[in-house]
């Protein structure tokens, strides 16, 4: 009995271990054949900052996208919202001058507009698919006609550096956001009872309000939680490059989440995911457009090769479920 | 009478080296309800998902009326005239009932579009067979649970099965209902010689209406035998039960007297919707009091409304002497109220977080340090209420969902313990658990009790009332047709109560009102 005991928990450890650490196995293997291929060039450190550089913005945003989906829902808008909220940031930089004025206004007009998503989902009982469905159209037509279907700039030194600075000269500051978003949403999901409450929610949203959790209430944070998540990634945007555009900035970026998200292992379904591995998500997603650049493949492929890596990941995650 | 529907030889099947079948034997014949008895994990479900093609085996034979076969999948088996009705339910709600009956097997007309009228036709047929009125056309989400569970039923009949695997199918059938379909299944298993395998925990089905039983206990077949003995008695229920346990445990008495204190709740005239009108009752620090009635006697909004779960539409409620108007569970839940809720899969479950975030879910707030959680905290909540009922898991960790159904029904109770309630709501508190134990959660219940806890139990089951309540109130139809203290309970002044017929008990001593 004390032998099959422990070899039955070995092998729950191991469904538990795949579970977990399947995505980071893919990773592995794709830096594995990139450096077949290319040698030292994929594995130097430059290389690898331009990898996480490229993605950052859509991967910050991914991890708030991650806690919206784990609680049962999703946000569409996210791509258009960031770009009206670095819209209202770039404006208020050149209006006042100041660059943490501007950085305020993108948190709390990104929180707001969240807030009111959230409240419209939970107190209007519509699929957050179809509000923020709708809420992508809105925006994005806001954002051209107020910008006559152009762009807005900033020549702002000290909101240029939020993004451009480099630590020790090598190391962005935009990359650090990336990890310090990683580590905060990390210690929401796992750490808090906030995290433990949307998990609960996105799994069984009737046995959660019947434990008594204020399930309205936990949806809603997981919004604006997601909110400020694009209010850093709008900063981070739009600091980079001194201008956001409204017609082409943020497009399909939150279909780029959703997929990162997914390729860690979020479920659609909810209840199911892991920040770290939405972090992988976002490496791997990097590292399909390095790669395929480096060995001379036409970049015009390059989202066939991603979409084929979405499906192909959750294929194993499934298959290492069912074992 | 005698040739062999089923004859499984030797069956073996190991789950990660442990095994859950150790050679078992078990053979079925035509035209008999066989009973397939034991506890949640003896391993019935898996030697009928066996023979249903759900799991494979690791060794065995298995015979289908003489012939030996192999086991390939679920649909073949299906068609080899095995059907399974499983415990949890099976239908479609967004689709209507004939559609549901026929869903995969559609007919067509000589169009090729589908024969809505000869599908109609069909499943009336069969509904006048099970001499029940539903109509096909009728949305499957609009009807009772009962009645859902007899559409399941009935597609098993339209597949012409030979053999019918049921697994616990009246766990959510009111008692005529169940008369009505085991009245059925005699009817199919003697005339039109259909095997049926019966898996159920309420002995007393059992013992009425099956021919045949047999036990299984860890893994291994201990007993069977023929429900009618050689003296012409049925066997003793409490024979079975010793076997599935191993032990004697229906006879363990659990209820013990103790002083009751001053009134915590006290309900005046609480209607909820269409459901409950005008109840009104009290209830004492350490009282358990049982609510009792059929399917649609509206004891389940009752006690949700309580929780905050159902608005409600007038009455007042007091609590420890205070007024209370719960808004949402997690009003009730601030102001001392316990629920655990019917249906544990659908209400209480939380599949994809761990046995220890179950139970700590509840009570989160307290394992806090800082604005962080403490795993050290959090992990000695989940093993004192482990140890407290005896939750059997390999590691806290697993998911809950790895549990057998009693050991989650623990687990999903425990998780209030740390909550410290005043009022403790039970919703069928031992649906679907195991007779062992059933035992456990009712000891649990006495327990608290006796620390002052106040507990209301609403149970469709007059036994369970019985063996643990100090009073019972009855439900008809949404009012409380009578009330019961401990030395009036009886099944019969339960079941005359809840059917809304006159009360026999002295009226001076219980007050009844006749409905209608």
């Amino acid at each position: 009995m004390q032998h099959n005991q422990l070899s039955r928990d070995h092998r729950a450890g191991m469904r538990k271990f795949m579970d977990q650490y399947s995505i980071m196995l893919i990773t592995v293997v794709m830096i594995a054949i990139a450096t077949l291929l290319q040698g030292t060039t994929f594995l130097s450190l430059s290389n690898f900052i331009n990898i996480i550089r490229s993605n950052s913005v859509v991967g910050i945003i991914a991890f708030g996208m991650s806690l919206v989906i784990i609680s049962g829902h999703i946000d569409l808008s996210v791509g258009a919202q960031m770009v009206l909220v670095a819209s209202v940031s770039i404006d208020v930089v050149n209006r006042t001058g100041s660059a943490v004025l501007g950085v305020l206004a993108a948190f709390a007009f990104s929180c707001t507009l969240s807030l009111m998503t959230g409240l419209i989902v939970t107190k209007g009982r519509v699929p957050s698919f179809i509000v923020t469905l709708g809420l992508q159209y809105i925006y994005r037509s806001i954002l051209i006609y107020s910008l006559n279907g152009g762009g807005t700039t900033t020549s702002n030194a000290g909101y240029a550096s939020i993004s451009n600075y480099s630590l020790f000269g090598w190391l962005p500051l935009q990359i650090l956001y990336f990890f310090i978003m990683a580590a905060i949403f990390w210690f929401v999901s796992k750490r808090t009872v906030l995290g433990r409450h949307i998990y609960a929610v996105g799994s069984n949203e009737k046995a959660a309000r019947l434990s008594g959790i204020k399930t309205d209430r936990i949806k809603i944070i997981s919004f604006v939680l997601l909110g400020a998540t694009i209010a850093v990634a709008a900063v981070a945007e739009s600091s980079r490059m001194g201008s956001i555009n409204s017609t082409s900035s943020g497009v399909s970026y939150e279909l780029n989440a959703i997929a990162m998200a997914v390729i860690g292992g979020v479920a659609m379904e909810g209840g199911k995911g892991r920040i770290t591995n939405t972090m992988f998500g976002a490496f791997i997603f990097g590292l399909i457009n390095n790669i395929l650049t480096l060995i001379g493949v036409n970049t015009r492929l390059v989202n066939a090769f991603k979409g084929a890596i979405i499906i192909v990941a959750v294929l194993l995650q499934r298959k290492s479920k069912e074992r | 009478m005698s040739e062999l529907a089923l004859n499984m030889r030797g069956m073996v099947k190991r789950y990660g080296g442990i095994p859950v079948l150790k050679e078992v034997d078990f053979a079925v014949r035509v035209g008999e309800i066989h009973a397939l008895l034991g506890e949640n994990g003896a391993g019935k479900t898996t030697l009928m998902n066996i023979l249903g093609g759900v799991v494979q085996m690791d060794a065995g034979t298995v015979e289908l009326f003489g012939k030996p076969i192999t086991i390939e999948s679920t649909r073949s088996m299906q068609e080899k005239g095995v059907a399974f009705i499983h415990q949890e339910l099976n239908v479609v709600n967004d689709l209507t009932v004939y559609e549901n009956m026929f869903l995969g097997r559609e007919l067509r007309t000589r169009f090729g579009t589908v024969d809505v009228n000869a599908m109609c036709e069909e499943t009336e047929r069969i509904f006048n067979l099970m001499q029940v009125q539903v109509n096909p056309r009728a949305l499957v989400g609009s009807l009772e649970t009962s009645t859902k569970q007899i559409v399941e039923i009935a597609r098993s009949l339209l597949m012409n099965a030979k053999i019918i695997i049921m697994d616990e199918p009246t766990t959510s059938l009111a008692q005529h209902e169940i008369d009505r379909v085991f009245q059925l299944m005699k009817n199919l298993a003697h005339q039109h010689q259909v095997a049926i395998i019966f898996i159920s925990h309420k002995l007393g089905e059992v013992v009425a209406f099956c021919d045949y039983y047999t036990v299984l206990r860890n893994g291994e077949k201990v007993a069977e035998g023929p429900i009618t003995q050689e003296d012409g008695l049925p066997i003793d229920q409490a024979d079975i039960a010793r076997m599935m346990v191993g032990q004697d445990v229906l006879s363990v008495e659990v209820f013990r007297e103790r002083p009751l204190g001053e009134v915590v709740l006290k309900v005046d005239n609480l209607s909820v919707g269409r459901h409950v009108h005008d109840v009104s009752f009290n209830l004492k620090k350490g009282e358990i009091l049982g609510i009792t009635g059929l399917l649609g006697d509206g004891k389940e909004q009752l006690v949700r409304s309580l929780f905050g779960d159902l608005p409600n539409d007038g009455g007042t409620i007091e609590l420890c002497g205070k007024p209370y108007q719960p808004s949402h569970p997690s009003h009730g839940k601030k102001s001392g109220l316990g629920f655990l809720p019917a249906n544990r899969k659908e209400n209480a479950i939380i599949k994809d977080l761990s046995i220890q975030s179950n139970i700590t879910i509840v009570c989160l707030e307290q394992c806090k340090s800082g604005p962080a959680l403490s795993f050290k905290l959090e992990r000695q909540m989940a093993e004192k209420a482990r140890e407290e009922l005896s939750i059997k898991a390999a590691s806290l960790d697993n998911p809950i969902t790895s549990l057998s159904g009693g050991n989650q029904q623990k687990a999903v109770l425990s998780k209030w313990l740390d909550a410290n309630p005043s009022v403790l709501i039970l919703s069928n508190p031992t649906q679907g658990v195991d007779v062992g134990a059933k035992n456990e959660i009712y000891a649990q219940i006495m327990k608290l009790a006796e620390q002052g806890v106040a507990t209301i139990i609403t149970s469709g089951e007059a036994k369970e009332i019985m063996k643990i309540c100090d009073r019972v109130l009855v439900m008809y139809h949404g009012r409380v047709c009578g009330e019961l203290d401990r030395s009036q309970m009886t099944e019969e002044n339960i079941m005359i109560l809840s059917t809304g017929g006159a009360c026999t008990v002295d009226r001076s001593e219980a007050k009844c009102s006749t409905i209608n």
